[in-house]
Protein backbone atom coordinates (compact mmCIF):
# COMPACT_ATOMS: atom_id res chain seq x y z
CA UNK A 1 0.00 0.00 0.00
CA UNK A 2 1.69 3.20 -1.08
CA UNK A 3 0.89 6.62 0.70
CA UNK A 4 -0.64 8.82 -1.71
CA UNK A 5 0.16 12.69 -1.50
CA UNK A 6 -2.53 14.84 -1.25
CA UNK A 7 -2.56 18.31 -0.54
CA UNK A 8 -6.05 19.38 -0.99
CA UNK A 9 -7.57 18.70 2.08
CA UNK A 10 -4.94 21.23 3.84
CA UNK A 11 -6.29 23.55 0.68
CA UNK A 12 -10.02 22.81 2.00
CA UNK A 13 -8.64 24.29 5.90
CA UNK A 14 -6.74 27.77 4.65
CA UNK A 15 -8.93 29.25 6.36
CA UNK A 16 -7.27 27.63 10.15
CA UNK A 17 -3.99 28.08 8.70
CA UNK A 18 -4.62 32.01 8.00
CA UNK A 19 -6.03 32.47 11.33
CA UNK A 20 -3.23 30.50 12.82
CA UNK A 21 -0.61 32.21 11.03
CA UNK A 22 -2.24 35.57 12.09
CA UNK A 23 -2.04 34.17 15.82
CA UNK A 24 1.87 33.16 15.23
CA UNK A 25 2.50 36.96 13.66
CA UNK A 26 0.66 38.38 16.89
CA UNK A 27 2.56 36.56 19.13
CA UNK A 28 5.88 37.14 18.10
CA UNK A 29 5.50 40.77 17.67
CA UNK A 30 4.47 41.31 21.15
CA UNK A 31 6.95 38.88 22.08
CA UNK A 32 9.22 41.00 20.38
CA UNK A 33 8.52 44.28 21.52
CA UNK A 34 9.12 42.94 24.89
CA UNK A 35 12.16 40.73 24.22
CA UNK A 36 13.56 44.23 22.59
CA UNK A 37 12.62 46.53 25.63
CA UNK A 38 14.41 43.70 27.74
CA UNK A 39 17.42 43.36 25.52
CA UNK A 40 17.80 47.31 25.06
CA UNK A 41 17.65 47.65 29.16
CA UNK A 42 19.86 44.47 30.20
CA UNK A 43 22.04 45.04 27.65
CA UNK A 44 22.88 48.61 28.05
CA UNK A 45 22.65 47.66 32.00
CA UNK A 46 25.41 45.13 30.65
CA UNK A 47 27.52 47.62 29.62
CA UNK A 48 27.92 49.88 32.89
CA UNK A 49 30.66 50.78 34.85
CA UNK A 50 29.35 49.52 37.83
CA UNK A 51 30.61 46.20 38.25
CA UNK A 52 27.40 44.81 40.49
CA UNK A 53 24.70 46.72 37.87
CA UNK A 54 27.13 44.50 35.27
CA UNK A 55 26.50 41.04 37.32
CA UNK A 56 22.99 41.49 38.35
CA UNK A 57 22.42 41.77 33.89
CA UNK A 58 24.55 38.83 33.57
CA UNK A 59 22.64 36.71 36.22
CA UNK A 60 19.75 37.73 34.45
CA UNK A 61 21.02 36.48 31.04
CA UNK A 62 22.63 33.16 32.47
CA UNK A 63 19.36 32.74 34.68
CA UNK A 64 16.83 33.20 31.42
CA UNK A 65 18.89 31.61 28.47
CA UNK A 66 19.87 28.26 30.92
CA UNK A 67 16.10 27.55 31.14
CA UNK A 68 14.22 25.54 28.50
CA UNK A 69 11.48 27.95 26.80
CA UNK A 70 8.88 25.24 27.40
CA UNK A 71 9.67 25.62 31.27
CA UNK A 72 9.05 29.35 30.82
CA UNK A 73 5.85 28.74 29.29
CA UNK A 74 4.59 26.48 31.57
CA UNK A 75 6.15 28.54 34.73
CA UNK A 76 3.67 31.74 33.57
CA UNK A 77 0.93 29.33 32.98
CA UNK A 78 0.71 26.68 35.89
CA UNK A 79 3.30 27.85 38.49
CA UNK A 80 1.56 31.43 38.53
CA UNK A 81 -1.93 29.57 37.42
CA UNK A 82 -3.41 32.02 40.41
CA UNK A 83 -2.74 34.98 38.06
CA UNK A 84 -5.27 33.27 35.62
CA UNK A 85 -3.36 35.01 32.78
CA UNK A 86 -4.72 33.95 29.09
CA UNK A 87 -3.12 31.26 27.43
CA UNK A 88 -1.62 34.07 24.69
CA UNK A 89 -0.17 36.16 27.25
CA UNK A 90 1.88 33.50 29.05
CA UNK A 91 3.16 32.27 25.76
CA UNK A 92 4.21 35.51 24.82
CA UNK A 93 6.02 36.55 28.59
CA UNK A 94 7.50 33.25 28.62
CA UNK A 95 9.08 33.97 25.16
CA UNK A 96 9.71 37.44 25.41
CA UNK A 97 11.59 36.86 28.63
CA UNK A 98 13.55 33.69 27.35
CA UNK A 99 14.48 35.82 23.93
CA UNK A 100 14.68 39.19 25.84
CA UNK A 101 17.87 37.28 27.29
CA UNK A 102 19.51 36.28 24.31
CA UNK A 103 18.73 40.24 22.80
CA UNK A 104 20.14 41.17 25.21
CA UNK A 105 23.88 39.62 24.62
CA UNK A 106 23.71 40.81 21.41
CA UNK A 107 22.70 44.52 22.45
CA UNK A 108 25.43 43.90 25.13
CA UNK A 109 28.29 43.00 22.23
CA UNK A 110 26.93 45.90 19.61
CA UNK A 111 27.75 48.34 22.15
CA UNK A 112 30.82 46.78 23.29
CA UNK A 113 31.99 47.16 19.89
CA UNK A 114 31.23 51.39 19.57
CA UNK A 115 34.82 52.24 20.37
CA UNK A 116 35.07 54.22 23.52
CA UNK A 117 35.93 57.32 22.41
CA UNK A 118 32.46 57.63 20.89
CA UNK A 119 30.64 57.88 24.46
CA UNK A 120 33.98 60.34 25.10
CA UNK A 121 33.27 62.43 22.31
CA UNK A 122 29.44 62.67 23.01
CA UNK A 123 30.24 63.44 26.55
CA UNK A 124 32.55 66.24 25.58
CA UNK A 125 30.02 67.70 23.56
CA UNK A 126 27.69 68.47 26.12
CA UNK A 127 25.51 65.74 25.88
CA UNK A 128 24.08 63.76 29.07
CA UNK A 129 25.02 60.18 29.48
CA UNK A 130 21.82 58.86 27.72
CA UNK A 131 22.09 61.76 25.07
CA UNK A 132 25.23 60.04 23.93
CA UNK A 133 23.76 56.26 24.45
CA UNK A 134 20.55 57.48 22.38
CA UNK A 135 21.99 59.68 19.47
CA UNK A 136 25.60 58.19 19.07
CA UNK A 137 26.38 54.66 20.80
CA UNK A 138 22.64 52.65 19.45
CA UNK A 139 22.29 53.89 15.87
CA UNK A 140 26.06 53.27 15.13
CA UNK A 141 25.11 49.82 17.17
CA UNK A 142 22.27 48.89 15.76
CA UNK A 143 23.88 48.84 12.39
CA UNK A 144 26.44 46.35 13.43
CA UNK A 145 24.29 43.76 15.55
CA UNK A 146 21.22 43.98 12.38
CA UNK A 147 22.47 40.68 11.46
CA UNK A 148 22.00 39.29 14.34
CA UNK A 149 18.51 40.54 15.48
CA UNK A 150 17.55 39.16 12.40
CA UNK A 151 18.35 35.87 13.41
CA UNK A 152 17.18 36.22 17.07
CA UNK A 153 13.76 37.24 15.42
CA UNK A 154 13.75 33.95 13.67
CA UNK A 155 14.28 32.07 16.31
CA UNK A 156 11.95 33.75 18.18
CA UNK A 157 8.80 33.02 15.42
CA UNK A 158 9.86 29.61 14.93
CA UNK A 159 10.05 29.61 18.62
CA UNK A 160 6.54 30.76 19.15
CA UNK A 161 5.69 27.24 18.10
CA UNK A 162 5.87 25.90 21.21
CA UNK A 163 3.16 28.07 22.35
CA UNK A 164 0.49 25.38 20.83
CA UNK A 165 1.55 23.24 23.78
CA UNK A 166 -0.73 25.76 26.11
CA UNK A 167 -3.36 25.54 23.35
CA UNK A 168 -2.61 29.20 22.21
CA UNK A 169 -4.24 28.69 18.50
CA UNK A 170 -1.27 29.31 16.40
CA UNK A 171 0.06 27.82 13.24
CA UNK A 172 1.59 24.40 14.72
CA UNK A 173 -1.61 23.86 17.00
CA UNK A 174 -3.77 24.71 13.66
CA UNK A 175 -1.67 22.13 11.83
CA UNK A 176 -2.44 19.62 14.45
CA UNK A 177 -5.91 20.10 14.37
CA UNK A 178 -6.41 19.72 10.52
CA UNK A 179 -4.16 16.42 10.68
CA UNK A 180 -6.73 15.75 12.91
CA UNK A 181 -9.58 16.23 11.00
CA UNK A 182 -8.36 15.09 7.51
CA UNK A 183 -5.31 12.24 8.39
CA UNK A 184 -2.83 13.76 5.94
CA UNK A 185 -0.10 13.82 8.33
CA UNK A 186 3.16 14.02 6.15
CA UNK A 187 1.08 16.13 4.01
CA UNK A 188 -0.05 18.85 7.22
CA UNK A 189 3.24 19.16 8.53
CA UNK A 190 5.79 19.64 5.93
CA UNK A 191 3.32 22.11 4.61
CA UNK A 192 3.42 24.27 8.50
CA UNK A 193 7.17 23.64 7.98
CA UNK A 194 7.40 25.06 4.34
CA UNK A 195 5.19 28.47 6.11
CA UNK A 196 7.83 28.89 8.70
CA UNK A 197 10.51 28.67 6.04
CA UNK A 198 9.05 31.44 4.27
CA UNK A 199 7.86 33.37 7.32
CA UNK A 200 11.80 33.44 8.67
CA UNK A 201 13.25 34.01 4.89
CA UNK A 202 10.48 36.93 4.48
CA UNK A 203 12.00 38.22 7.95
CA UNK A 204 15.94 37.84 7.76
CA UNK A 205 15.35 39.23 4.03
CA UNK A 206 14.15 42.75 5.17
CA UNK A 207 15.87 43.13 8.35
CA UNK A 208 18.89 42.43 6.53
CA UNK A 209 17.27 44.75 3.38
CA UNK A 210 16.95 47.29 5.78
CA UNK A 211 19.74 47.46 7.26
CA UNK A 212 20.99 48.63 3.98
CA UNK A 213 24.03 46.20 4.09
CA UNK A 214 22.34 43.24 1.62
CA UNK A 215 25.75 41.41 0.73
CA UNK A 216 27.93 41.00 4.01
CA UNK A 217 25.04 40.47 6.26
CA UNK A 218 23.57 37.96 4.22
CA UNK A 219 26.90 36.34 4.27
CA UNK A 220 27.22 37.00 8.22
CA UNK A 221 23.55 35.84 8.65
CA UNK A 222 24.82 32.47 6.75
CA UNK A 223 27.03 32.13 9.47
CA UNK A 224 24.98 32.92 12.52
CA UNK B 1 13.96 19.91 49.84
CA UNK B 2 10.45 19.96 49.68
CA UNK B 3 8.59 17.09 50.32
CA UNK B 4 7.00 17.12 46.93
CA UNK B 5 10.51 16.75 45.35
CA UNK B 6 11.91 14.54 47.53
CA UNK B 7 8.47 12.07 47.93
CA UNK B 8 9.25 11.76 44.12
CA UNK B 9 12.82 11.95 43.62
CA UNK B 10 13.25 8.28 42.07
CA UNK B 11 10.52 9.43 39.28
CA UNK B 12 12.28 12.73 38.39
CA UNK B 13 15.92 10.51 38.21
CA UNK B 14 14.16 8.48 36.00
CA UNK B 15 13.21 11.00 33.99
CA UNK B 16 16.62 13.25 34.03
CA UNK B 17 18.20 9.79 32.88
CA UNK B 18 16.06 9.80 30.10
CA UNK B 19 16.62 13.71 29.27
CA UNK B 20 20.75 13.03 29.50
CA UNK B 21 20.67 10.20 27.24
CA UNK B 22 18.74 11.72 25.06
CA UNK B 23 20.91 14.62 24.75
CA UNK B 24 24.20 12.72 24.82
CA UNK B 25 23.33 10.25 22.09
CA UNK B 26 21.89 13.76 20.10
CA UNK B 27 25.24 15.50 20.50
CA UNK B 28 27.25 12.62 19.37
CA UNK B 29 25.18 11.49 16.24
CA UNK B 30 24.45 15.49 15.77
CA UNK B 31 27.74 16.54 15.93
CA UNK B 32 28.81 13.51 13.33
CA UNK B 33 26.28 14.57 10.89
CA UNK B 34 27.03 17.92 10.91
CA UNK B 35 30.58 17.15 10.30
CA UNK B 36 30.02 15.51 7.34
CA UNK B 37 27.37 18.32 6.21
CA UNK B 38 29.49 21.23 7.01
CA UNK B 39 32.74 19.67 5.42
CA UNK B 40 30.95 18.69 2.03
CA UNK B 41 29.54 22.20 2.31
CA UNK B 42 32.86 23.82 2.77
CA UNK B 43 34.94 21.87 -0.20
CA UNK B 44 31.52 22.17 -2.53
CA UNK B 45 31.47 18.41 -2.92
CA UNK B 46 29.17 18.17 -5.84
CA UNK B 47 25.75 17.43 -5.32
CA UNK B 48 26.13 16.19 -1.71
CA UNK B 49 26.97 19.69 -0.92
CA UNK B 50 23.81 21.39 -2.89
CA UNK B 51 22.23 19.02 -1.16
CA UNK B 52 23.52 19.72 2.07
CA UNK B 53 23.16 23.51 1.30
CA UNK B 54 19.40 23.05 0.65
CA UNK B 55 18.72 21.13 3.62
CA UNK B 56 20.57 23.28 5.74
CA UNK B 57 18.22 25.94 5.08
CA UNK B 58 15.18 23.74 5.34
CA UNK B 59 16.18 22.79 8.79
CA UNK B 60 17.00 25.99 10.17
CA UNK B 61 13.96 27.66 8.90
CA UNK B 62 11.81 24.97 10.59
CA UNK B 63 10.66 24.78 14.42
CA UNK B 64 12.28 21.81 16.38
CA UNK B 65 8.74 21.05 17.31
CA UNK B 66 7.65 20.81 13.67
CA UNK B 67 10.40 18.82 13.22
CA UNK B 68 9.40 16.41 15.60
CA UNK B 69 5.75 16.02 14.27
CA UNK B 70 7.60 15.34 11.07
CA UNK B 71 9.60 12.43 12.76
CA UNK B 72 7.02 11.21 14.68
CA UNK B 73 3.77 11.45 12.77
CA UNK B 74 4.38 12.11 9.38
CA UNK B 75 7.09 10.35 8.13
CA UNK B 76 6.26 7.08 9.39
CA UNK B 77 2.82 7.45 7.47
CA UNK B 78 4.62 8.37 4.69
CA UNK B 79 7.03 5.40 4.64
CA UNK B 80 5.24 2.80 6.34
CA UNK B 81 7.63 2.27 9.60
CA UNK B 82 6.36 2.01 13.13
CA UNK B 83 8.42 4.61 15.52
CA UNK B 84 8.32 4.94 19.38
CA UNK B 85 8.44 8.54 20.77
CA UNK B 86 11.78 8.25 21.69
CA UNK B 87 13.14 7.21 18.48
CA UNK B 88 11.03 9.53 17.04
CA UNK B 89 12.13 12.14 19.23
CA UNK B 90 15.84 11.10 18.84
CA UNK B 91 16.03 10.87 15.19
CA UNK B 92 14.34 14.69 15.20
CA UNK B 93 17.05 16.20 17.33
CA UNK B 94 19.87 14.69 15.10
CA UNK B 95 18.31 16.19 12.38
CA UNK B 96 17.79 19.27 13.73
CA UNK B 97 20.71 19.72 15.62
CA UNK B 98 22.86 18.73 12.94
CA UNK B 99 21.93 21.46 10.54
CA UNK B 100 23.10 24.40 12.90
CA UNK B 101 26.22 22.16 13.80
CA UNK B 102 27.41 22.42 10.39
CA UNK B 103 26.61 26.09 9.88
CA UNK B 104 29.36 26.36 12.61
CA UNK B 105 31.80 23.73 11.42
CA UNK B 106 31.23 25.84 7.97
CA UNK B 107 32.00 28.72 9.64
CA UNK B 108 35.04 27.37 11.48
CA UNK B 109 36.74 25.78 8.19
CA UNK B 110 36.21 29.26 6.36
CA UNK B 111 38.00 30.57 9.26
CA UNK B 112 41.21 29.14 8.52
CA UNK B 113 43.63 31.23 6.68
CA UNK B 114 44.50 30.21 3.09
CA UNK B 115 48.05 30.47 3.32
CA UNK B 116 47.86 27.52 5.70
CA UNK B 117 46.03 25.16 3.53
CA UNK B 118 49.06 26.61 0.72
CA UNK B 119 51.54 25.98 3.08
CA UNK B 120 50.59 22.30 3.83
CA UNK B 121 50.39 21.66 -0.17
CA UNK B 122 54.00 22.96 -0.78
CA UNK B 123 55.07 20.57 2.02
CA UNK B 124 54.16 18.06 -0.13
CA UNK B 125 50.37 17.19 1.89
CA UNK B 126 47.63 15.61 0.08
CA UNK B 127 44.46 17.75 -0.32
CA UNK B 128 42.71 15.22 2.36
CA UNK B 129 45.66 15.50 4.49
CA UNK B 130 45.42 19.18 4.45
CA UNK B 131 42.15 19.06 5.52
CA UNK B 132 42.72 16.48 8.08
CA UNK B 133 46.01 17.60 9.87
CA UNK B 134 45.51 21.46 9.38
CA UNK B 135 42.45 22.84 8.29
CA UNK B 136 40.31 20.09 10.68
CA UNK B 137 42.13 20.46 14.08
CA UNK B 138 42.30 24.44 13.89
CA UNK B 139 38.79 25.28 12.92
CA UNK B 140 37.82 22.95 15.36
CA UNK B 141 39.29 24.25 18.63
CA UNK B 142 37.42 27.58 17.03
CA UNK B 143 34.42 26.22 16.82
CA UNK B 144 34.45 24.59 20.47
CA UNK B 145 32.46 27.79 22.04
CA UNK B 146 29.45 27.52 19.38
CA UNK B 147 29.37 23.86 19.50
CA UNK B 148 29.13 23.86 22.91
CA UNK B 149 26.51 26.55 22.51
CA UNK B 150 24.16 24.18 20.57
CA UNK B 151 24.57 21.23 23.03
CA UNK B 152 23.35 23.72 25.53
CA UNK B 153 20.79 24.71 23.24
CA UNK B 154 19.80 20.64 22.83
CA UNK B 155 20.28 20.49 26.03
CA UNK B 156 16.99 22.50 26.61
CA UNK B 157 15.12 21.25 23.46
CA UNK B 158 15.24 18.02 24.92
CA UNK B 159 12.29 19.68 26.71
CA UNK B 160 10.11 19.90 23.85
CA UNK B 161 10.22 16.10 23.32
CA UNK B 162 7.53 15.92 26.32
CA UNK B 163 4.82 16.86 23.70
CA UNK B 164 5.24 14.11 21.65
CA UNK B 165 5.05 12.09 24.96
CA UNK B 166 8.94 10.88 25.67
CA UNK B 167 8.51 10.60 28.99
CA UNK B 168 12.17 12.84 30.00
CA UNK B 169 12.47 14.96 33.15
CA UNK B 170 9.65 17.69 32.10
CA UNK B 171 6.97 15.14 31.31
CA UNK B 172 8.17 13.49 34.43
CA UNK B 173 7.69 16.56 36.45
CA UNK B 174 4.52 17.38 34.78
CA UNK B 175 3.32 14.21 35.57
CA UNK B 176 3.73 14.29 39.18
CA UNK B 177 2.46 17.82 39.46
CA UNK B 178 -0.79 16.46 37.87
CA UNK B 179 -0.79 14.03 41.00
CA UNK B 180 0.11 16.06 43.80
CA UNK B 181 -0.35 19.57 42.21
CA UNK B 182 2.39 21.66 43.14
CA UNK B 183 3.00 23.60 40.48
CA UNK B 184 5.36 26.50 41.77
CA UNK B 185 7.54 24.11 43.82
CA UNK B 186 8.00 21.52 40.64
CA UNK B 187 8.43 24.15 37.73
CA UNK B 188 11.42 26.06 39.74
CA UNK B 189 12.55 22.94 41.03
CA UNK B 190 12.61 21.76 36.92
CA UNK B 191 14.18 25.16 36.09
CA UNK B 192 16.69 25.28 38.14
CA UNK B 193 18.02 21.53 37.46
CA UNK B 194 18.17 22.35 33.86
CA UNK B 195 19.92 25.63 35.09
CA UNK B 196 22.70 23.97 36.95
CA UNK B 197 23.03 21.00 33.84
CA UNK B 198 23.45 23.83 30.97
CA UNK B 199 25.72 25.73 33.05
CA UNK B 200 27.62 22.76 33.29
CA UNK B 201 27.75 21.94 30.05
CA UNK B 202 28.68 25.94 29.41
CA UNK B 203 31.61 25.02 31.71
CA UNK B 204 33.03 22.05 30.67
CA UNK B 205 32.92 23.85 26.88
CA UNK B 206 34.75 27.06 28.06
CA UNK B 207 37.09 24.49 30.09
CA UNK B 208 37.83 22.69 26.92
CA UNK B 209 38.02 25.41 24.70
CA UNK B 210 40.90 27.14 27.44
CA UNK B 211 42.56 23.46 27.76
CA UNK B 212 43.23 23.74 23.69
CA UNK B 213 44.23 27.47 22.94
CA UNK B 214 46.97 28.14 20.79
CA UNK B 215 49.19 29.00 22.97
CA UNK B 216 51.86 31.67 21.31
Amino acid sequence: MEYQLNFTPIWEHRDLILQGLATTVALSISALVIAGIIGLVIGSVGTARSRSWRAGAALYVEVMRNVPLLVHMYFWYMALAFLQLPAFVCAMLGLALYSGAYVAEVVRSGIGSIPNGQMQAGLALGLRYFQTLRFVIYPQALRIIAPSLASLLSQLIKDSSLASVLAVAELAYQAGAIEGQTFRTFEVYITLSLIYLVLVTIVTQTITWLAGESESAAAQLSDA
Amino acid sequence: MPDVIVNNWAFLAQGLAITVQLSALTILAGTVLGLALGVARFLRVPVFGQVAAFYIEFVRGTPLLVMLFICYFGLPALLHFHTTAYRAALLGFVLFIGAYIAEDIRAGLRSVSAGLVQAGLSMGLTPSQVLRFVVLPLAFRRVIPALFNQYVRLFKFTSVASVIGVDEFTASALLINARVFSPVTIILTVAVTYLVLCSAISFVGRALYAHLAVRT
